[in-house]
Formats: structure tokens, sequence, C-alpha cells
């Protein structure tokens, strides 16, 4: 590489250098931070991150590929990394309170989020297999780290363990693929693979390679049939890193899923079926299981499978509607689920925990105000309008009907309409059951900010989603 | 574009839900929700006098763009059709606000929002010329529908809101692909105009003739997917029923008008048939349950299941006087069995029983109450000089000359609704005066009287002088009969 294509590249990932630089500099710093001044610590992530998607939005103008083909700034890239943003910094505003409550308040949990985030952005860019697997595994090694962060609570340490093994099986499965790819092609790079392989028949070889590669990117965003990790950990982890992970690394999961798939060398093969298959069975089972939850942080677990599975069907439908389908349907989920959980969050304090779905009981007499903020965000999630909810699962269903996958678009709706069951389930107890304790949320000025913008956006996006649908559909065109 | 006279319509409920968040006492609730739904009710009538009944075009239409991308767009318009609609829909929310006075006790201020916003929604569902637009409001109904039954409803009320939103959604879910699949169909657009003026081949239409049906079968609802409205019924509130009979089963009716029809008219031709011996079901299945019921609430359910029955069967004889009668029916159905809901709330109010069996005699203790609801009474059985007469006459004559056993069926159908409705009268007002001796009960107060007035108003207006509300509708159904026809018959 000379020096100006070094220069181009550093250009290029500036964000990402942002990010670790922070990081870095937070690690050191943390040490330093006393008691009761962790408040600086959260404004710093903060600012790391906001400085990060300045420079983001900066670079949006132009495509750059960057380190000899592994890594590439393009529109596709620059709206993930705005989701992993949003996500970023408001699980930070949720975490300040709630840290404080289960004693969690080091500086090494505002850092692993920062690394998790760098991964995730490494994620979203990259263009070659080898970069794809470090920008995972420095992903999901913070999050195995941040699903144990509460040591004294037995739960926590064996989700922790639990995430470590299967996520360390699925990672084994990811680079067996990888290295039958390359041993088949010759080469990692997402490109170079399409066009290396263009007689057809397809190799049964790469067709194995391919079968490998989706099951360890259906591992990350907790499809069936590798979705047995997830309300386990969910459940066991801190509130706040189950808001993170089901937001952020789910998309980041999504990212590599359409780079991948998207390849000639997927789209062309017969896995293709594969693909729809764990669509419907991801949906239904995630619909079906949280029929019988009771546990609110496991229901949400199963309710996140089965919206994984909903925006699958994105996948399914591929092309550019289908692919904008897909990063829609994340960007909407990033507000709703997060503001779900935000409120989940909030119960959080004293002696309540806020996971069990019939503590909620007549929330809606002593809180009016947010009663109405978590029916806005359940129905959001059931997909009723004009909750921007609504208009996710609308385009996903538009691209699915305009590709004439009209059967997979009913058994979608039909599905929904099961999930949503659940959703109203949780309004029922907050409405129309009598209250049985006080409740006491631990509602910060953070809380609140974070809960006030989940709304707005939820219902925003609702209302007005053309420009959203805009960004969505310049950004699945790529460059 | 003139005056958005539409738009402040339908604006009118929203703002009016928005501005009650921000009040304190439940009376400053109260009158101001009963204020925003009366000069709704002003402005609905400024519609209907600017109406103009020569044509069959849709007037006060509106387009603002919404999502360009996908060729969205807000556009309001009325036909003589919907006009009368949102006509019913302005009156009936004034008189459910009246209806909640004292029967909300508590969330007042909750239980007002939801019955506002569900107004506007509705209004948006009867105004909409834009296919997303309509799904939007249809749907989103569901969500204000859902807190009146389930919070506000008696002790059933969780089961019932629970059915009633789960038929709604898995319905209304098919008929979202049904609409997906017709914007790729129609040319990518959700303009109903534009997709009216398709012509689609055979196989598709039936296809989506068959999402849309059960969309609107549920809502309206015909047997089998009838099973969520005695529930729902009984449960809500008297305003929840109000709002249930009086407009939300209309919709599913007016799904059939401007969209199965019009858009359809090959299938819609087609599966008349089936429309018909569902319909014929329906009004004496609908009936046989009612004559079987000893809860008031639950026999005006299951007649409404009747009714709506002849409404169905008015749409799909498709002929003038079917389609005349039936949409004329959808108003006077809305009419009466709104009436009879409200009745049924009143007296649930003083007595808190709605077992027919421990009525009776009400005639000595309140006179003026059993004097009006004789009159709602003979108009839900059809009598000569009221509403019901005009409509059921017409569509009786309409399913006749479409089909001779189904007309008989129907024929059957009134008589077992004589049969229900006396006996309800019969139990419940005349008799020794037991009810006076167990309850303290007053006669309607004049609060319950306006709310009462001007239905009764429209039962004889209607029943005495139709000449102007079929005028109303008969350039839109003209040119829906044609449209049904020449496309229909050109398979």
């Amino acid at each position: 590489m000379t020096d100006a294509e070094l220069f181009h590249s550093i250009i290029a990932s500036l964000p990402e250098i942002v990010v670790v630089t922070g990081a870095c500099i937070l690690l050191i710093l943390g040490q330093l931070v006393r008691k009761r001044q962790e408040h600086f610590l959260v404004a710093a992530s903060v600012a790391v991150v906001l400085i990060a998607a300045f420079a983001t939005l900066l670079l949006a103008s132009e495509v750059r590929p960057a380190y000899s083909g592994m890594f590439i700034a393009d529109r596709f890239a620059v709206f993930f990394k705005l989701v992993f943003y949003l996500a970023t910094i408001l699980t930070f505003l949720l975490s300040r309170k709630y840290a404080d409550i289960e004693g969690i308040g080091s500086s090494e949990y505002y850092v692993l989020l920062l690394f998790a985030l760098f991964g995730m952005m490494i994620m979203a860019s990259a263009t070659d297999l080898l970069s794809i697997y470090v920008g995972l595994e420095l992903m999901v090694l913070c999050t195995y780290v941040l699903t144990g962060f509460l040591r004294r609570d037995r739960r926590s340490n064996e989700a922790a363990l639990k995430y470590v093994i299967l996520g360390a099986v699925s990672t084994g499965i990811f680079l067996y693929g990888v290295s039958l790819i390359y041993g088949l092609t010759g080469t990692t790079q997402l490109n170079a693979m399409a066009e290396a392989v263009t007689g057809d028949p397809l190799d049964p070889g790469l067709l194995l390679a391919v079968v490998f590669i989706v099951a360890g990117l259906v591992f990350k965003v907790g499809a069936v049939p590798f979705h047995m990790w997830v309300p386990d950990v969910y459940e066991g982890a801190p509130t706040t890193i189950t808001a993170f992970m089901s937001v952020g690394p789910k998309a980041a999961g999504f990212a590599v899923i359409l780079r991948v798939f998207l390849n000639p060398l997927v789209a062309a093969s017969d896995v293709w079926i594969l693909v729809a298959v764990i669509a419907v069975v991801t949906m239904a089972l995630g619909s079906f299981v949280a029929l019988v939850q009771d546990n609110f942080k496991r229901l949400l677990a199963y309710s996140s499978i089965a919206h994984a599975g909903f925006a699958i069907f994105g996948v399914v439908a591929g092309g550019q509607d289908g692919i904008a389908s897909v990063m829609l349907y994340l960007l909407i989920y990033a507000f709703m689920n997060l503001g779900i959980f935000g409120a989940v969050i909030m119960m959080r304090n004293g002696d309540f925990s806020g996971e069990v779905i019939n503590d909620y009981a007549g929330f809606a007499k002593s809180h009016p105000g947010l009663a109405l903020l978590m029916l806005l965000y359940l129905f959001s999630l059931a997909g009723i309008p004009p909750t921007a909810g609504f208009f996710a699962k609308f385009y996903v269903l538009v691209a699915l009907v305009e590709r004439g996958f009209v059967l997979l678009a009913v058994i979608a709706v039909l599905l929904s309409a099961v999930a949503a069951y659940f959703y109203i389930r949780i309004v029922m107890v907050i409405y129309m059951r009598e209250p049985e304790r006080a409740f006491d949320p631990a509602l910060t000025p953070m809380v609140r900010a974070t809960l006030a913008f989940t709304a707005l956006g939820t219902i925003g996006i609702g209302l007005f989603p053309a420009w959203f649908l805009g960004l969505a559909q310049q950004s699945a065109a790529g460059g | 574009m003139g005056f958005p006279l539409l738009s402040l319509i339908l604006f009118t409920p929203a703002a009016g839900a928005a501005v009650l968040m921000f009040l304190r006492s439940d009376d400053a609730v109260r009158w101001t929700a009963l204020v925003v739904t009366v000069l709704d009710l002003v402005l609905a009538i400024a519609l209907l006098a600017g109406f103009d009944t020569t044509t069959h075009e849709m007037q006060f239409t509106e387009t603002v763009p919404w999502v360009p991308a996908l060729g969205i767009t807000y556009a309001l318009g009325v036909d003589g059709i919907s006009a009368l609609f949102v006509f019913l829909t302005a009156l009936l929310g004034s008189v459910s606000v009246l209806a909640s006075w004292v029967a909300i006790e508590r969330k007042v201020k909750a239980f007002m929002v939801s019955l506002l916003s569900m107004q506007a929604l509705m209004l948006g569902v009867f105004s909409a010329l834009d296919l997303f637009l309509f799904y939007v409001c249809w749907e989103a109904m569901l969500i204000p529908m859902y807190l009146i039954i389930g919070v506000w409803g008696g002790d059933g009320r969780v089961y019932a809101a629970f059915k009633f939103f789960l038929y709604t959604l898995a319905g209304s879910l098919l008929f979202l692909i049904g609409v997906i699949a017709l914007y790729f169909h129609g040319g990518e657009t959700f303009d109903i105009l534009a997709l009216t003026a398709q012509d689609l081949p055979f196989r598709v239409q039936s296809w989506l003739f068959f999402a849309f049906l059960i969309a609107f079968a549920v809502k309206v609802p015909m047997v089998p997917v009838h099973t969520w409205l005695p529930d729902a019924h009984v449960q809500a509130p008297t305003a929840g029923s109000i709002i249930l009979a009086g407009v939300l089963l209309k919709m599913g009716a007016y799904g059939f008008l401007r969209f199965s029809l019009p858009m359809l008219p090959e299938a819609s031709v087609y599966f008349s048939p089936l429309m018909l011996a569902l319909s014929a079901l329906a009004i004496v299945y609908g009936g046989l349950l009612a004559l079987a019921q000893d809860d008031l609430k639950k026999l005006v359910a299951y007649s409404s299941i009747s009714h709506m029955g002849f409404v169905t069967m008015g749409i799909f004889a498709l002929n003038i006087r079917g389609l005349e009668g039936g949409i004329l029916q959808m108003f006077n159905h809305g009419v009466t069995t709104g009436a009879l809901f409200l009745f049924v709330g009143l007296i649930y109010e003083r007595t808190h029983t709605r077992s027919i069996a421990d009525y009776g005699g009400l005639m000595k203790v309140a006179p003026v109450y059993t004097v009006f609801l004789a009159l709602f009474t003979l108009s839900s059985m059809a009598l000569p000089g009221t509403n019901s007469f005009v409509g059921e006459l017409l569509v009786l004559s309409g399913g006749f000359a479409a089909n001779l056993a189904v007309g008989a069926a129907a024929v059957l159908g009134a008589t077992l609704g004589a049969a229900y409705l006396l006996g309800m009268y019969r139990r419940v007002a005349l008799g020794p005066a037991s009810v006076g001796a167990r309850f303290k009960i007053r006669d309607v107060n004049a609060r319950e009287m306006v709310a009462i007035l001007p239905l009764a108003v429209f039962v004889l207006w209607v029943g005495l002088y139709p000449k102007p509300f079929l005028e109303i509708i008969d350039a839109s159904v003209k040119h829906l009969l044609a449209e049904v026809h020449d496309e229909g018959s050109g398979r």
C-alpha cells in the first residue's frame, strides 16, 4: 500500500479510529474517575460517539474503498453506523441510573460498549470475510463480558458462560466456511469471490461453505436454528445490555448478512430457499413461544427472535427494495425496542425488578403518561398503524409481494397476528388490571430524554415515513 | 383544491382529543368533548348542505403527497355513499359523548380521548381516497376500540377485547396483503380512483376478492366470523356499543362498496351467489340466536348480525333497489341500533341488570322511556312509517329479483325479527310494574333526551320521507352499478 492509499484508508475509517481512540483514552481516564462522578463517563462516551457520527456524516458523500479491498465506507455502511450510534447513545443514557442501582458503575462498562460499537462499525464496512470476522469477534467478545457484568448474579454468570461457549462454536462454524471458500476460490474478498464463481452448476463444496457461513451469521442475529442462546442470555444480562444487544449487534449481523447474502455467489444459489425457511421458522418460533412467557425480558427475547424472522423476510425478498426494507425495519426496531427496554429498565428500582409482566398490573392508573408510552411501543412492536412498526412491516411486505412471494407474505402477516397477542397482553396487564403495589420508576432526566426520543421516533416515522424511506432506499443502493 | 372541509371534519375530533389531554376536571373534559363533537356534526351538516347530488364524482377532494416513493398520498374526498356515513359518524359521535356522560365514572379523560380519536379515524376511513390512508385509519381504530372495551367494559371485558382485537387484526392483515397485491397489479398506485379504473384479470380479481372478503366479513360481521361481536357488544360500555354497531359494522359493508364491487367487478358478480347465501344465513341464524337471548344487549347484538345480513344481501343483489336499500339500511341500522344500545345503556345505568327477566312493566314507571323504546323497536322491526321499512323493502325487492330462495329466507328473517323484538318489548315494558318495586327508576332526563331526539327524528324522517337520503346516494349507486355490470358482464 502506498502512502496515498494509506492516507485514503485512514480517512475512510476515521469514525472507527475516533471510537477506538476514544475508548482507549476513556479506559485510562476511567481509573481516575472518583465515585459519584460517573456522569463524566457517560458524557465522555456520548461525546466520543457524537464525534464519530459527525465524522461519518462528513464522509457520507462518496464511496471510499480502503485497506486493499478489506473495508469500504459507503452509504450502506453509513446507514448502519447511524443505527449503531443511536443504539449506543441511548444505551449510555439508560445505563447511568441502572448501573448505580445494580452496583456496576465501573468505567469498563462504557469502554466495552465503545469497543463493541467499534466492532459493529467494522462489520458494517467490511467487504472481506476476514475483516467481517475481526469485527464480529470484537463485538461479541465485548458483549460476552458485558453479559456477565452482574458478577454477583448467578443468572448473569450462567448467561455469559452459555453465550461464550455457543458463540465460540458458531464462530468456529463461520471460520470453517471461510476456510472452505478460500480453499475453493482462492480469495476471501466478497467481490472477488463472485467473480471466481461464474460456472454453473455451483460447486457443492461452495454450497457447503455458504451454508456454514450462513449458520455462523444466523447465530448472531438469533435466528432459528441457532436461537437457543437468546432467551437465556437476554434474561441474564443486565437489562441495559439486553437492550443494546437486541438492537446494535443484531443490526450489525444484518449488515453482514445483507452484504454476504446479496452477493451474487449466494443469491444465485440453491441456498436461497434455506433463507426463506429460516425466516418462516424463526418468526413462528419467536411468536409462539413468546405467548407463554411471564418474564418481560424473556418475552422481549422471543419477540426479538420474531422480529429477526420478519427482517429476514426482507432479505428473502432481496433486490433493492428488499435490502431497503430490512434497513428501515432495523432503524424503526431500534427506536421502538429501545423504547420498551427503556421502560423496563426504568422500572428497576429498589426491590422491584421490572421483569415480571404481572407486576405491571395497573401501571396505567399510577403513571398514565408512562403507560401511554409503553402502549405506544407495544403497539408499534405489534405493527399497528399509525406507529412506525406498521410501516416497517408494510415495506417488507411490499418488497415480498413485489418479488411474487405472496404466500410468504401471507405467512408473515398471520404470524404477526399471533405476535400481536402477546404485546397486547402486556397492554392488558398495564391498563386493565387493578394495581397491586405502588410504583416508583427510576426516572432520571437521561431516562426521560431516552423515552421521549424513542417515542418521537416511533410515532414520527409512523406518520411521516417518506424521508426515512428515502434514506433507506438511497443507502440500499450503495454508492 | 378549495376549502379543506373534509380535513377540518377529520382533524376537529383529533385536535379535540389533543386538547382534552391538558384538561384537569372531568366536567371540563365532558363539555369539551361535547362541544367538539357537536362542532364536528355541524361541519358534517355543512358538508351535506354543500353536496352536489347530481354527480357521482368525488367531491371536496384534497390531495397532499405523503410517501411519494411508494405513491402514497393523503387524499380525501366523498361521494354520496361516503358523505352519508361521514354524517352518521358525526351524529353518533355526539350521541356517544352524551351516552357516556355519567356512565363513565373513572378515567373520564382517557375515555373521551379514545372516543374522539376513534371518531377521527372512522371519519378517515369514510373519506380516504388512498388505500394506504384507508388502511391506516381502518387498522388504527383497533387501539382506541380495544381500550374502550377493555378498560371501561363489563366483567368479561378483557376476553372480549382480546377477541375483538385478534379477529379484526387477523382479517385486516390479509386485507393488507390484498392491498399490496392490488398496488402491484394496478400500476403501483394507492389511488383508489385510479385502481377502480383498472381492469384486472379475473384470476387476480378472485384472489383479491377473498383477501378482502375476510377483512370485511369480520367487520360486518358475517356468519361464521361473527362470534367476536356479541362478546364485544355485551362487554363494551354504552358508547362503545353505539360506535361498534352504529359505525364500525358499517365499515365492512362500506369496504364491499368501495373496493370489492368497483375494483373487482367480475369476481363480485361471479361470487355474488355465495355472498347472497351467506347473507341469508346471517339473517336467519342471527334472528334465531336473538330469539334465544335473555340478555338485552346480547339480543340487540345478535339482531345486528341479522340486520347486517340484510345490508350485505342488498349489496350483493347487485341491482339498483338492492344497493340503495342496502346502503340506506346501513344508515338506518346505525341510527336504530345505536339508539337501542343507548336505551339498553340507560336502563342498565338505573338497574345494573341486563337480564330481560328482571324487567317488566317499565311502561308505568318510565313512560317516556318506553314510548321511545317502542319507536326504535318498531323501527328495528321495519314497521311501515319507520326508516327500516323503506330500506328493508328495497332490499327485499332487490333480493327477490336476484334470487327467490334468498329473498324468501330474508322474509323469514324479518318475521323472526318481529318475534324477538316484540317479545323483548312485551317483557320489558308491559305487564305489571315489577321493576318499579325493585329498582328506583326515574324517567329519561333532559340530557338523555337530547341524545335520543335526533335519532328519533331520523327514524321518522327516513321512514316518512326518504327521498333526500336516497337522492344523496342515488348518483353514486347508479355509477357503481354501471361499473359493476359493464365490466362484470364483459368477461
